[in-house]
């Protein structure tokens, strides 16, 4: 029992911060619908700045408080909830949820270019010094960190709660949750409850993050992403707790917390085991949670009994392109495509054609988050992870067995899909928000522990793939990649394109459109997304084999959890649900990384923060802004070309035919034999 | 409209008869026993119990709130009962998913439709027919690079003509009124051969020639095709023409089972629903 209370004790700071981590999401996530996965990169930047202030001469504590945790968050709460969450309040929880990417990926890029990038060390601390022993708690010693932390957010959360409970705002907040469009109609102003949810929601978070600094050994501003990692316990947490219950996600936040350090020091000290299973432990309960717990399953989903009378989310732009358009279209992609390839192999300059190449690669990764969010209609945050199965298996592979290069991508494709099909599988009842969190954790948990062995991940040097080699034909040099990459992302596109037109395209069209109609009909969801992640992990499998075989060595880093975030953002700011949405999105990404390397490094965080940006438009334009952008131009050409032949007419020559679909019926080919060919449909998923 | 060819494969013959096989003789297609459920406080089914013979048309009225569609998501797996018990074709259907249901010939409309807004409703039938035999098929998907086989294309654009919806047929289910989305979750509802349709208000919303024309639909179904119809509506004029047995609900009760005529002049009934207007 002591020994017991030996190894809790040290867990409890940790799971008082996670229990404010959890406390502060299932706040926002009632009152505006929004589960915020950039609190971690929040409790961030306050701890960034209580440090900053602190250090400077002659600073007292509380200082550093108001500034970081009174003024910085509060003002961080408003302005997103002002210029990002107010504007979307009837968007799909995974639009929301891409937007917080967005914030979460913006923000560690953005310190750097705003506070010089150096490493600090010897980190301040709230209230009472943290490492000074004050009692003895059965035998054990308890630190000054440990009583403030533990002091500090339970007296917060009291506060909260007591507020919650009494006041005019409590009530306010409570009327909200239960059904925020009732709350409307009977005059309550959800948007300002949502805004001070978010004031609340984001002191919580600068709060959590000075408590963290003690523990933290070293501070520098690529960290945000080093506090989401930790704070994930906190996610899991808030989702245990069924994202409803404030005192039921803080005690499940403060037992993950002890949970995990008696865990840590039950398991031999060293091991890779040992130090990753702190990260990993969150995915490995969250799955358990979910299988004892089935009424988690439908997280996420709206419960307000008023859901009905919101106007639809917007819907991806459908629009009819007059088919006058569709042969000089159609040319020009092809003259583009021929143009590409005859330049890269010819003229280009070295320089260009090796990120031309990682852009082929990239696409091919694309083309998975095409399949598994464009048309499987769920948000995935661990395609890096598949790619890194696909390259490591690749590079092993070769290594130990000289298994060709291309036959080795091919196993690694194979077991990209398996390992996709079994998180689909684990969690096979589970959809939307919560199945984004359960890929999540499984990033982590790769991250932690999967690519940490040597078998693996290839621990420090990496794993290097080589490149391929078929027969006498060696694609060692960059441009001869290039045409090798190239035929790969046509034959995926091809998949994609036909797995899009066909039953599997219309089963999953149907899932998106309406779960309850596609039941009705006798589609099995749990089936058709093991099947869409399978096939995305495959995908994402090869490219990663093709990444890793244009760098040569890769490491675990290269496949991190926040690289699939990354690519989540550029594939939806590009367009998640065609071909040329992720083509886009892989030759941007990578052509953009290489123009950026003629900026000082300071600035090299504008792409991801470009990205960022363009994420953050998702919401209204769920097809993506280059998409939408192809719309809007379509449909000027449309007007033009009606407009010509209005002109003909007019001038009574020959009545040219009005050949598009103007009384709302147009036609589409493709899918569909014999339909008439007047118009088409494009920029469908 | 010849016989509309209750679907292509082999596979599919032999469900439907082992389906009828497993029928026991006697029993009714459709029986509902004694089923209850709750939503917190509010009783919203309280033991009922109600049969549908194979190929009969029943009428399901009440007052709003009377637990009509609750009992539809009862039967269709949406919901599971706190209590009793729901048969079909002679077994128990407790613990079966929606969408096995589905197979099994359980078909339904929605009050609030459920269409699929990106597909067309040659689609959503293309859809609902390759569920039934059992989903997509991926490696068919590859092979015949996504383009769906003629037959299959041609029963499909049988049966949304069949609806009506011929003129309507590529287009969109986003681009469509309300009266023809009611129609294409009808066309899909009889895209799975079903043995019963569960029709959830398929007049709300619409004018009277729609109304009409869902009327005539509706004993089509029946008649033609030999599947059971349970009918919830509130246009009475429209269960006249569309049933020959109606049960009425009221407050999560049975209170009247029989003829149209009968059931009208029950005082029972009419207490029921001038209770709540007066
Ligand atoms: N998901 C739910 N949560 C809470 N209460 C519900 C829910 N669904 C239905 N109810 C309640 O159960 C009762 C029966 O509802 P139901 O929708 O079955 O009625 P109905 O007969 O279909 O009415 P209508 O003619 O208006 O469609 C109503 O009091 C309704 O408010
Ligand atoms: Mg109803």
């Amino acid at each position: 029992m002591n020994s017991l209370l030996n190894y809790a004790i040290p867990g409890v700071p940790y799971g008082c911060e996670f229990a404010l981590m959890a406390v502060g999401l299932v706040l926002t996530y009632r009152a505006t619908g929004v589960f915020n996965l950039a609190f971690g990169a929040q409790a961030f930047l306050s701890a960034f700045v209580y440090d900053l202030v602190q250090r400077s001469d002659g600073m007292p504590q509380w200082v550093a408080l108001v500034v970081s945790v009174g003024l910085l968050a509060p003002a961080l709460g408003l302005v997103l909830d002002r210029l990002l969450y107010r504007r979307i309040p009837q968007a799909s929880t995974t639009a929301k949820v891409v937007v917080s990417i967005g914030v979460l990926i913006a923000i560690p890029e953005l310190v750097p270019m705003v506070f010089s990038a150096t490493t600090r060390t010897r980190l301040g601390h709230l209230w009472l010094p943290s490492g000074r022993v004050y009692v003895h708690l059965a035998q054990t010693p308890v630190t000054g960190a440990v009583i403030s932390t533990v002091v500090i957010s339970v007296g917060v959360v009291a506060v909260l709660a007591a507020m919650l409970r009494w006041s005019g705002f409590g009530l306010r907040m409570r009327a909200v949750v239960e059904s925020r469009r009732m709350a409307q109609l009977e005059g309550i102003a959800s948007t300002r409850v949502a805004a001070t949810a978010w004031v609340l929601s984001s002191v919580l978070a600068g709060l959590a993050g000075v408590l963290l600094l003690p523990q933290m050994g070293s501070l520098d501003p690529t960290q945000p992403l080093e506090f989401t990692a930790l704070l994930v316990a906190g996610m899991t947490a808030a989702a245990a707790a069924g994202l409803t219950s404030l005192p039921g996600a803080f005690v499940a936040g403060v037992a993950i917390g002890v949970l995990e350090t008696v865990v840590q020091q039950e398991l031999p000290s060293g091991s890779v085991v040992a130090q990753g299973l702190i990260p990993a432990l969150p995915f490995v309960l969250l799955v358990g949670a979910l299988l004892v717990n089935p009424r988690l399953r439908t997280l996420g989903r709206d419960t307000d009994p008023l859901a009905s009378v919101d106007p639809p989310p917007p819907q991806p732009a459908v629009t009819t392109r007059d088919a006058r358009l569709a042969l000089p279209m159609r040319w020009g992609f092809r003259l583009l495509v021929v143009a590409f390839l005859v330049s890269s192999l010819t003229w280009v300059s070295d320089t260009w054609v090796f990120p031309f190449g990682q852009g082929l690669a990239f696409s091919v990764i694309f083309l998975s988050i095409t399949l598994v969010t464009g048309m499987g209609g769920q948000l995935s945050l661990c395609q890096a992870t598949f790619a890194g199965i696909g390259a490591f298996t690749t590079g092993q592979l070769a290594a130990h067995f000289g298994l060709p290069v291309l036959l080795g991508a091919l196993a690694g494709a194979a077991l990209a899909a398996a390992v996709g099909a079994g998180v689909a599988l684990v969690v096979a009842r589970v959809s939307g928000l919560l199945l984004t969190l359960v890929t999540l954790a499984f990033a982590l948990f790769a991250d932690s522990v999967l690519f940490q062995f040597s078998w693996s991940g290839g621990g420090l040097a990496g794993v290097t793939v080589p490149r391929p080699q078929l027969g006498p034909v060696s694609f060692a040099g960059d441009r001869a990649f290039l045409l090798l990459a190239f035929v790969v992302l046509v034959a995926c596109a091809g998949i994609v394109v036909a797995v899009q037109r066909g039953a599997t395209g219309r089963m999953l069209a149907a899932l998106r459109g309406s779960p309850a109609g596609a039941a009705a009909v006798g589609i099995d969801p749990a089936r058709a997304r093991v099947t869409i992640f399978a096939l995305s992990g495959a995908m994402a499998g090869v490219g990663g084999a093709l990444y890793g075989s244009i760098q040569g060595p890769v490491s675990p880093a290269d496949f991190q959890y926040v690289v699939s975030l990354a690519f989540v953002l550029v594939v939806v700011t590009t367009g998640s649900r065609t071909v040329e949405g992720a083509v886009q999105a892989g030759m941007a990404y990578a052509v953009i990384a290489q123009a950026l390397t003629y900026v000082p490094t300071r600035f090299s965080g504008i792409e991801l923060i470009l990205f960022a940006a363009g994420a953050l438009t998702y919401a209204a334009h769920p097809e993506g802004i280059v998409e939408y952008q192809r719309s809007v131009w379509l449909e000027r050409a449309n007007g033009l070309l009606r407009a010509h032949d209005r002109y003909r007419q007019e001038r009574g020559g020959k009545v040219g035919r009005s050949r598009h679909g103007d009384g709302g019926y147009g036609g589409r080919h493709g899918a569909v034999p014999g339909a008439p060919a007047a118009a088409e449909v494009v920029g469908r998923g | 409209m010849g016989d509309p060819a209750p679907g292509g494969g082999a596979g599919s013959d032999e469900r439907t008869t082992a389906g009828r096989g497993a029928a026991v003789a006697g029993e009714p297609l459709l029986a509902v026993v004694d089923v209850s459920v709750a939503f917190g406080g509010v009783q919203a089914l309280a033991g009922v119990s109600l049969a549908v013979a194979a190929g009969e048309a029943v009428g399901l009225v009440g007052p709003n709130g009377a637990g009509k569609t609750t009992l539809f998501e009862c039967i269709s797996g949406r919901l599971r009962p706190d209590n009793g018990r729901v048969r079909f074709a002679g077994s128990d259907l407790a613990g079966v998913p929606a969408h096995r249901r589905s197979r099994l010939g359980i078909a339904r409309t929605f009050q609030r439709v459920e269409v699929f807004p990106e597909l067309t409703p040659v689609e959503h039938v293309l859809v609902a027919a390759r569920a039934r035999q059992g989903g997509a098929m991926l490696w068919r998907d590859l092979v015949r690079r996504g383009t769906p086989r003629p037959d299959e294309v041609e029963q499909a654009r049988a049966i949304v003509g069949m609806v009506g919806l011929a003129e309507a047929a590529d287009v969109p289910v986003a681009a469509l009124g309300l009266g023809h989305t009611r129609l294409v979750e009808l066309a899909r509802a009889l895209a799975s051969s079903p043995r019963l349709l569960l029709a959830d208000e398929p007049s709300s919303g619409l004018d009277t020639t729609e109304t009409s024309v869902i009327a005539t639909l509706l004993r089509r179904i029946q008649r033609e095709r030999g599947v059971a119809v349970l009918l919830v509506e509130h246009d009475l004029a429209l269960v006249r023409r569309a049933v020959d047995r109606v049960v009425v609900l009221d407050s999560g009760h049975v209170i009247a089972d029989g003829s149209f005529g009968q059931v009208v002049a029950d005082p029972a009934v009419r207490r029921a629903y001038l209770g709540r207007s007066a």
